[in-house]
């Protein structure tokens, strides 16, 4: 293969040429010989772990309901609106209790709005490789995660490392990730971070996409951030006990303004709190009749994460925007086969 | 347009009865004892073409009994008199206003008027574009997709499919003047379900208005009509069945009736649940601005405060004499604070305070203003103007409006709406004057519960002697806290069919015109007693 040719022919536009001439692109081709390799080695190092996969539902009478404005798509099924899962959380904790230890592959799809366009950090249809553990904690859910990217970044260089010399990757980048060395900070200190950088940071959400790769920007190494405001994440994000409005969540984001990687938290798992937040951001309960069953029956307490599959692999490919790394894009916005 | 509410038509009475019960509200009891349940509503068949609120025992509040009391001597006049270098006219009162994060030209909006059928049609629309026209925000309101749907339907898109929420929006969109004006957008429960927000958040037909900051969404947690209660419509069958995975469909008119009740919750609220809520709003749309309306509630200062401070861009005021919705008529009468009450336990707003109930001319609306609302909205009476002319009837009505707003406003020596305060009115007894004694308006008080009534007047002595039988009977006095101030205003007669025959305690129907006759009362036109 031409690896000279795959990143002198392709600049990075913002949007993907004609999906045919996408599929026959040089650089699509070693995006995908490189995913395929990390999705090896995420099933390698979770069922060395003990996990066990499962594949995800497509479709229920509930989803995610997420935030920062992405929405689900709708299906009618048998004349009941049903949702596209945006992700499979409720099914990962009901779950449980049969598989303490669980991952998906799963596909995901999620209506971003449309100023995520220009991120090159979505896409419409994504997968995430989704772990859940019963009776875990936070910071057990975050060695996991840190495991799993270090393993399957050493996978990666070790298995096909002309494959991203090729696309222009310095080894020497990522040898923190690599020795496993990982930093922590907490999201008032991300956004006071931010604030003095003159970035108008809103203290009470999610970090903001600038915001985001900024502090990725100026950073080596991976990165926790723990402890983000109630608010800004799901109701099923437990809160933590000791400082109400405080949630036991992370995310990681990579080094060199490659941004999230990994949205995780503690779960959520008792019944009345469960209702009272879901009131709290917005949802009618009613709609979760099912989830709020297994609750009410007794969900394990839990903690785990998603890691973007493709946002890994554009992490270790470095390539531009995340469309680059998808076989079939569909940009937010962008009416796309 | 007819507006006086009545009961539903009655089935004949099969026997003449044998018992009277003087002094006793007879008729209602026996309405309720042929219709059962039915009884508590408006008369479904009215549905659709009546505009419904307080009946005419209970219209002319506190609020309307202040007066607007200009001073001698004016300090505001002569500063205005130095900037211009020549006497002020009333013209010189300059009426554009901050309205929830947007910028009105005129201290007002035009109010939710939602689901229900008159509240959703051409009307609607009109109303719309005339609103646009007049550069004043609007407000959509809940159910209208759960209820309507969204998109249009069909290749063509023709008008018979149109959604009813987009139709207002292309017609305020056209007609809005650059930079003035905005869009707010309600969501209750049911609509959180259709992700209401999200869908119009992520339709690019919204991106003009979001780019110029004139979208916003209104967490809904009641109205005035029927506090504590959710939306209410009136729906045939086939839209009953079509509507009951997504609705409580209740058969009160009866098994056979061929309407249904069709019930939206209200939903729970706490003050944590409220506050991360419109966290959680500007977390997701954060382009969008976030107003909060709440119903009169005996905590609504609370309420406000805890609103603005979790950064709500306006918090509106339902008076219990708002709303164009059906609601029972227990409801419509006696459940729910007066505007000026609410306004009064609100005190000196921290944020931007929006007011509705019963405004239709400059007076109810400076008084409101005075008593802190920046703006106040426009639902029944922009209804009824539409339909007394759909072209321009809502501009005129509002053209009349700003002039008495010009004219009072500098009659208090005063150049813009935002300088008037709670001195400028003056309330007469049995009302206490709310600025005499502790100051109410002194500053954000924590809410420490309800505060005394001040319009619980004395109870209206009955007059002695039987109420004739299947008199249509006016509600006993007691239930009515203005009875006093009424004695001459009748409740609505539950069975239309009954001859007017006027109670011991009214007037002879020939000793009083108008509202407070006996008879066809415009009850519930813009609700201002004459």
């Amino acid at each position: 293969m031409d690896l000279t040719a795959a990143t002198a022919d392709e600049t990075a536009p913002g949007t993907p040429p004609p999906l045919g001439e996408h599929l026959r692109s040089p650089r699509l081709r070693t995006a995908m010989l490189v995913q395929q390799e990390a999705l090896q080695a995420a099933r390698d190092y979770l069922r060395g772990e003990g996990f066990t996969e499962l594949l995800p539902p497509l479709v229920g009478p509930v989803t995610d309901p997420g935030g920062r404005g992405a929405k689900a798509l709708d299906v009618d099924y048998y004349g009941h609106p049903y949702k596209l899962m945006t992700s499979a959380i409720l099914y990962k904790q009901a779950s449980l209790r049969g598989f303490p230890r669980l991952f998906y592959i799963a596909p995901n799809v999620r209506v971003e709005p449309e100023e995520t366009a220009t991120t090159g950090r979505h896409l419409v249809e994504f997968h995430q490789i989704d772990v859940e553990i019963a009776d875990a904690s936070r910071e057990d859910a975050q060695e996991i995660a840190a495991g799993l990217l270090t393993h399957v970044t050493e996978h990666v260089w070790t298995a096909v490392p002309e494959l991203l010399t090729g696309l222009g990757r310095e080894e020497a980048d990522f040898a923190d990730v690599r020795a496993g060395k990982y930093d922590v900070r907490t999201h008032e200190e991300a956004v006071a971070r931010l604030l003095s950088l003159g970035h108008p940071q809103n203290p009470d959400g999610e970090i903001d996409w600038t915001g985001e790769r900024i502090l990725s920007l100026e950073s080596d190494r991976p990165f926790f951030v723990d402890d983000y405001p109630k608010g800004s994440r799901g109701f099923y994000d437990r809160e933590d006990p000791e400082r109400p409005g405080v949630l036991r969540n992370f995310d990681l984001i990579a080094p060199h303004g490659y941004g999230e990687l990994v949205s995780g938290s503690e779960r959520e798992a008792d019944y009345a709190t469960l209702v009272t937040r879901m009131r709290e951001s917005g949802e009618n309960p009613a709609k979760y009749a099912w989830y709020l069953k297994e609750a009410r029956e007794g969900i394990p307490s839990s903690a785990g994460f998603g890691m973007g599959l493709q946002r890994l692999v554009r992490f270790l490919t470095g390539l531009d925007a995340l469309w680059q790394v998808s076989a079939y894009p569909k940009l937010p916005g962008v009416v796309a086969p | 347009m007819t507006t006086r509410p009545t009961a539903p038509a009655a089935p004949a009475r099969p026997t003449a009865p044998a018992l009277t019960a003087p002094g006793f509200p007879e008729e209602p009891v026996r309405a309720r004892a042929r219709l059962g349940t039915a009884a508590v509503f408006p008369d479904p068949a009215a549905y659709g073409s009546r505009l419904f609120g307080p009946t005419a025992a209970a219209a002319g509040d506190a609020l309307d009994r202040m007066r607007i009391v200009p001073p001698v001597f004016m300090p505001e006049r002569l500063e205005k008199l130095i900037d211009l270098a020549r006497e002020p006219e009333f013209d010189d009162v300059d009426l554009t206003t901050r309205v929830g994060g947007f910028t009105a030209r005129l201290p007002l909006y035009l109010s939710a008027f939602g689901s229900t059928r008159a509240g959703s049609g051409d009307l609607a629309v009109h109303a719309s574009r005339q609103a646009a026209r007049l550069g004043i925000p609007m407000v959509i309101g809940e159910n209208m997709v759960p209820v309507h749907g969204y998109r249009r339907g069909g290749a063509g898109g023709g008008d018979a499919t149109r959604s009813a929420l987009l139709a207002r929006v292309e017609a305020y969109l056209e007609a809005a003047p650059d930079g003035t004006g905005g869009i707010v957008v309600q969501q209750s429960t049911e609509d959180a379900d259709s992700e209401v927000w999200n869908l119009l958040y992520s339709d690019p037909a919204f991106r003009p208005l979001l780019e110029t900051g004139r979208l916003a969404f209104e967490l809904k947690t009641g109205q005035g009509a029927k506090p504590g209660l959710g939306g209410m419509t009136v729906v045939d069958r086939a839209e009953a069945e079509q509507l009951a995975r997504r609705f409580t469909v209740r058969e009160v008119f009866g098994p056979d009736a061929p309407r249904s009740l069709r019930c939206a919750t209200p939903g729970t609220f706490t003050e944590e649940i409220l506050r991360q809520q419109l966290r959680f709003m500007r977390n997701n749309f954060p382009k969008a601005r976030t107003w909060v309306k709440f119903h009169p509630g005996r905590d609504i200062g609370h309420a406000a405060r805890t609103a603005w401070a979790a950064g709500a861009d306006a918090v509106t005021v339902d008076g219990a004499e708002g709303g164009t919705g059906w609601a029972p008529g227990v409801f419509l009468d006696q459940v729910g604070l007066p505007l000026a009450e609410a306004l009064r336990r609100i005190g000196t707003p921290t944020g931007c305070l929006l007011a509705t109930g019963g405004v239709w001319e400059g007076g109810r609306a400076v008084r409101a203003l005075a008593l802190g609302a920046g703006a106040v909205g426009l639902g029944r009476a922009a209804l009824v103007a539409v339909d007394e002319d759909p072209e321009h009837g809502l501009e005129r009505l509002v053209g009349a409006l700003a002039l008495e707003l010009r004219l009072l406003v500098s009659a208090l020596g005063k150049y813009a709406p935002a300088a008037l305060a709670p001195d400028d009115l003056w309330s007469p007894p049995p009302f206490p004057d709310p600025y005499a004694g502790p100051d109410p308006y002194a500053g954000p008080a924590p809410y420490a519960g309800p505060a005394p009534d001040p319009h619980r007047a004395p109870t209206h002595p009955r007059a002695p002697g039987p109420a004739p039988v299947h008199a249509p009977t006016s509600a006993p006095a007691s239930v009515h806290a203005h009875a006093h101030a009424h004695a001459q205003t009748q409740a609505p007669a539950p069975v239309h069919a009954q001859a007017p025959t006027p109670a011991p305690d009214q007037a002879p129907p020939t000793a009083s015109a108008g509202p407070s006759a006996p008879g066809p009362a415009p009850a519930d036109g813009p609700g201002r007693s004459a």
